[in-house]
């Protein structure tokens, strides 16, 4: 459909743009231009092959195309440090992140959309008046703080949950499968999650309640009523089946940002991911890892936004089916 | 028929400048959660303005006991009411100068991000064509932009300073400040009397300055009030992971310090909580105030 | 009587006070007639009909009066056991009236399956045939809402509300929105359908030219209450009461030669403070001293063949010829506005 390569371009675009930005950011850093690929740790050899490679005697503009050209074969260079491809670093660690982000945006979710439901029902009791600044509150802190918090409270001083990493050190897997799917993994995981999850739901939450409120009124809802239907079939198969339609795809674009928002929290938790492999790349001026990373979490924001307009096309009847007439 | 929500956007005549600054004063007078978030404001900008009463020690000045001994990690008492840190420096003297970083960061952003996104979103609600397209085309890629990596990048590379760290900011929070004005700003343009104002022969630049521009100011106001909070936070987050100025006083920089000190693991309650709360405060402060605005200022179905 | 309305009282609690939308209306619906309920914007006709089928906005409540269906009284909560099974409703909008996102088909579905106790399968043939009565392809069954147009979509809340054989029809507005031709065709439909079906119909309108082409009794409401009530023909040719008088006037006469149109001067009050006595003196031609002190509500349920809360009702005859002539009208707006 025309609606989804507009959508498509449109994201595609963005894409560009950030990794022109970042072409341009990386060429302006202190320095030689030279040092944003290569740097003395590596031997002559390697730097000649990494100076032809990025093609970095020649012009800015064709420095530019060989750069976009390398990025769609996936090569991303080398790390300075780890002398290692930069892609398969990345790889190795992506999936990390996206069951941290998975996880706790399901859990976050699950929990916002029955919560806001329940507060949408119980419009001006007292609990609504307490519990939506609460939430607010839950928005108001930052993740890494209430990561913190946790870690002192279950971690070193109830001694519930590891504190920090992703396993303990010395235990062996077949594969990596095994290895997510194991209970010491999945031990680490519990408190970032929770974490993350605790600091997510209030999105959901407020959003729910609202479309509750907004839909509850609408017309539609009242002709339901008067065909007598009962409270449940009204709330949940018609209010609430119109008010999650935004929910859906605020959890698209959630996962999205959240790939780049996990920074903190990785660095809280010693949990390797990306964002915490960003992190120390910068630190380090390790500077073709540093932009592999972010160049992999842009991919994955702009992935997920296309994701989140193909679901809103999908799921909403009024866009999915044109007008007849 | 079923109670409305007024409808607060003027349909005949618009509402002159001072009429919208006296509605926007008096928001906080009806809404209490509003007024609680002006209070807290009220609070922390008086903590910064007498820091120096507040909390007479030198929040970087590492202190020593009688004995001679390095004051580190003590408990609160009666002379370091939250504590010492690791290097023996006073947490409650910290915590009252942080106070001034906080405002400022959090102020400074706000202000750009307003500015630019007014006028963005004036420039290309109102004159459209051309212009609207660039901007907001140049709106879409700052939105592309993952926030906080960009901001790594940025003053990891660059230099952690704090204006750094606000230009970072602003730069990613204006788009949406824009979007929503320049939606706005279409609203207007379309309504009587603006049109009213272009037959009698007003120039395009007064219409937009004294008719269009007044309406949207509680818009503006929202968003700064937002922006706030996030500034505040991400500064935080920044500090955190240590590509701050680590001879900055900053609710962060406690935080970072707290964490690579190990007072996690100490317990050190007194060390990290306290920073997040004044965090949370201030930010939530800024979302009371800006529903408050948005609640009065921008109609909604009724039923809310 | 299928339906009796009683001294019907619906009040709304708002910033500005107690509101009284419907403030002691009552009227009658004979079994297999349509009764048009007809008044100008925020008179409670549309309250009043709401009411009946039990739903009020928060705020609202019904404050007093009784409405009886077939002997039963309905308390405020419409007893569910009738709801849309003896009397169903007709939007006036019909695009907001039906849920989004799914099909009308299923949502046709769901009213014969969840209020009718009808098997799928049955219930797919029947809103087939439902369809087919109200002059719509089957085809369209699995359209959504949005993908109707105007006329189509009121044909298909007629459908809807026929469903499950109802022995009342309350149409609000239901022609409102359409263009005069297609107004026409539902309007047909709307007659055709009542005559085949035996249905009891009251269709709530502010056109009376509406009332006057399909309505066998008219009940005028003004300012939340009834003031007069008859067969079509009589109250539009021989009004007894001065508003209708005045309305009459206000739309080209459908009945003889088009007169001139006379505006009713000033407007209708303020339901939070309204006057007391008789809600219309303050605009009316005919008034007396005694009209502000004291109302003429209409009495006895409004079984009377041709009612009207006038305290001049037995003058009505000369006061009616006094009412065509616009010079009366002039005055009294002048004197409303003051």
């Amino acid at each position: 459909m025309k609606l989804v390569l507009d959508r498509f371009a449109h994201n595609a675009l963005a894409l560009l743009a950030v990794t022109t930005i970042l072409f341009f950011m990386f060429r302006l850093m202190p320095g030689t231009p030279l040092a944003a690929f290569i740097n003395e740790n590596l031997n002559a050899d390697q730097q000649q092959a990494m100076l032809e490679q990025f093609g970095l005697d020649r012009p800015m503009w064709q420095q530019y195309f060989i750069y976009l050209g390398n990025l769609l074969q996936g090569e991303f260079g080398l790390s300075f440090f780890q002398r290692r491809p930069v892609l398969n670093i990345l790889l190795e660690v992506l999936p990390n992140s996206l069951i941290l982000t998975l996880a706790s945006l399901i859990i976050a979710y699950i929990f916002g959309v029955l919560a806001g439901a329940w507060l949408a029902w119980r419009r001006g009791s007292w609990i609504e008046r307490v519990a939506v600044p609460a939430v607010l509150a839950t928005r108001a802190a930052p993740e890494f703080w209430i990561g913190m918090v946790l870690l002192a409270l279950l971690s070193f001083n109830a001694g519930w949950f590891p504190s920090g990493g992703a396993s303990s050190p010395g235990l062996a897997y077949t594969n990596n499968w095994q290895r997510i799917v194991s209970w010491d993994y999945l031990h680490h995981l519990a408190l970032p999650v929770l974490t993350l999850a605790l600091y997510l739901q209030g999105l959901p939450l407020l959003l729910m309640r609202s479309n509750m409120l907004e839909v509850m009124h609408e017309e539609f809802v009242t002709m339901a009523r008067m065909k007598g239907f009962s409270e449940w079939r009204i709330v949940i198969h018609h209010a609430a089946r119109n008010a999650l339609l935004p929910v859906v795809t605020a959890f698209a674009l959630g996962v999205g940002l959240s790939m780049g928002g996990n920074v903190v929290i990785e660095t809280v938790f010693s949990w390797p991911g990306i964002g915490r492999l960003l992190v120390q790349a910068v630190s380090v001026h390790d500077y073709p890892l540093a932009q592999g990373a972010f160049l992999m979490i842009a991919l994955v924001l702009a992935l997920m936004n296309f994701v989140a307009d193909l679901l809103y096309m999908v799921l909403d009847p009024r866009v999915s089916h044109g007008r007849k007439g | 028929m079923a109670e409305r929500a007024e409808p607060v956007l003027p349909t005949r005549t618009g509402w002159p400048l001072l009429l919208v600054l006296r509605r926007m004063a008096a928001m906080p007078l009806r809404d209490p959660f509003a007024f609680t978030g002006l209070l807290i404001y009220v609070l922390f900008v008086l903590v910064a303005l007498f820091a120096d009463q507040l909390a007479p020690l030198d929040p970087l000045e590492i202190l020593f006991t009688k004995a001679g001994k390095l004051a580190a990690n003590v408990a609160p008492s009666a002379d370091f009411p939250l504590g010492t840190t690791n290097l023996g420096r006073d947490i409650y003297a910290q915590l009252v100068h942080g106070t001034r970083s906080a405002l400022a960061v959090g102020l400074s952003a706000a202000i750009i991000v307003a500015i630019v996104g007014t006028v963005v979103g004036l420039v290309a609600g109102y004159f459209g064509g051309m212009a609207d397209a660039v901007l907001m085309r140049i709106a879409d890629m700052a939105l592309s932009l993952p926030f906080l990596p960009f901001v790594i990048v940025l003053t990891g590379f660059l230099g952690a300073s704090t204006s750094n760290i606000v230009f970072a900011v602003a730069l990613l929070l204006w788009p949406n400040s824009a979007r929503v004005i320049r939606s706005q700003v279409l609203t207007l343009r379309e309504r009587a009397y603006v049109e009213a104002a272009r037959v009698t022969g007003a120039s395009s630049w007064r219409i937009l300055f004294v008719h269009i521009a007044p309406n949207i100011l509680p818009l503006s106001f929202v968003y700064a009030a937002i922006a706030i909070g996030w500034a505040i936070i991400t500064e935080a987050s920044v500090n955190f992971l240590g590509f701050g100025d680590s001879t900055s006083v900053s609710w962060g920089m406690m935080l970072q310090d707290a964490f690579s000190s190990q007072a996690l693991s100490r317990g050190q309650y007194a060390w990290f909580v306290p920073p997040g709360v004044c965090i949370i405060l201030v930010v939530v402060a800024g979302f009371f105030i800006s529903r408050g605005y948005e609640e009065v200022f921008m109609p909604r179905l009724r039923g809310r | 009587m299928i339906l009796e309305v009683d001294g019907l009282q619906i009040h709304y609690s708002t910033r500005a006070g107690v509101v009284r939308a419907v403030d002691g209306a009552s009227f009658a619906v004979p079994e297999g007639r349509i009764v048009g309920l007809v008044g100008e914007s925020g008179c409670g006709k549309t309250t009043a009909v709401r009411a009946i089928m039990g739903v009020l906005a928060e705020n609202g409540r019904r404050a007093g009066g009784r409405v009886v269906f077939k002997g039963q009284a309905i308390d405020e909560v419409a007893t569910r056991k009738l709801l849309w099974r003896d009397i169903a409703y007709v939007p006036q909008s019909a695009m907001s009236s039906l849920d989004p996102v799914y099909t009308v088909g299923a949502q046709l579905v769901e009213v014969l399956t969840k209020r009718g106790n009808a098997s799928r399968r049955a219930a797919r043939t029947r809103a087939a045939e439902l369809f087919d009565l109200v002059g719509l392809s089957e085809s369209r069954l699995s359209d959504y809402p949005h993908q109707f147009s105007g006329g189509m979509r009121q044909r298909a809340a007629i459908a809807m509300a026929l469903a499950l054989k109802p022995s009342l029809l309350l149409a609000d507005e239901p022609v409102t929105a359409l263009d005069v031709i297609v107004q026409r065709q539902i309007l047909d439909m709307l007659r055709a359908l009542q005559q085949r079906l035996g249905l009891s119909m009251v269709l709530v309108t502010h056109d009376i030219s509406v009332v006057a082409y399909l309505c066998d009794d008219v009940v005028v409401m003004y300012a939340g209450q009834v003031i007069e009530s008859g067969p079509v023909r009589e109250v539009l040719a021989r009004p007894r009461h001065p508003y209708t008088m005045g309305l009459r006037n206000a739309f080209p006469d459908l009945m003889s030669d088009a007169l001139e149109l006379v505006p009713i001067g000033g407007s209708p009050p303020d339901l939070s403070d309204p006057p007391p006595g008789c809600r219309f003196a303050p605009r009316c031609p005919f008034v007396l001293a005694a009209c502000t002190t004291s109302a003429a509500l209409i009495a006895d349920g409004g079984k009377q063949t041709h009612a009207s809360a006038c305290l001049r009702d037995d003058e009505a005859d000369s006061l009616r010829k006094a009412a065509m002539d616009p010079a009366t009208w002039q005055r009294s707006s002048n004197f409303a506005m003051s």
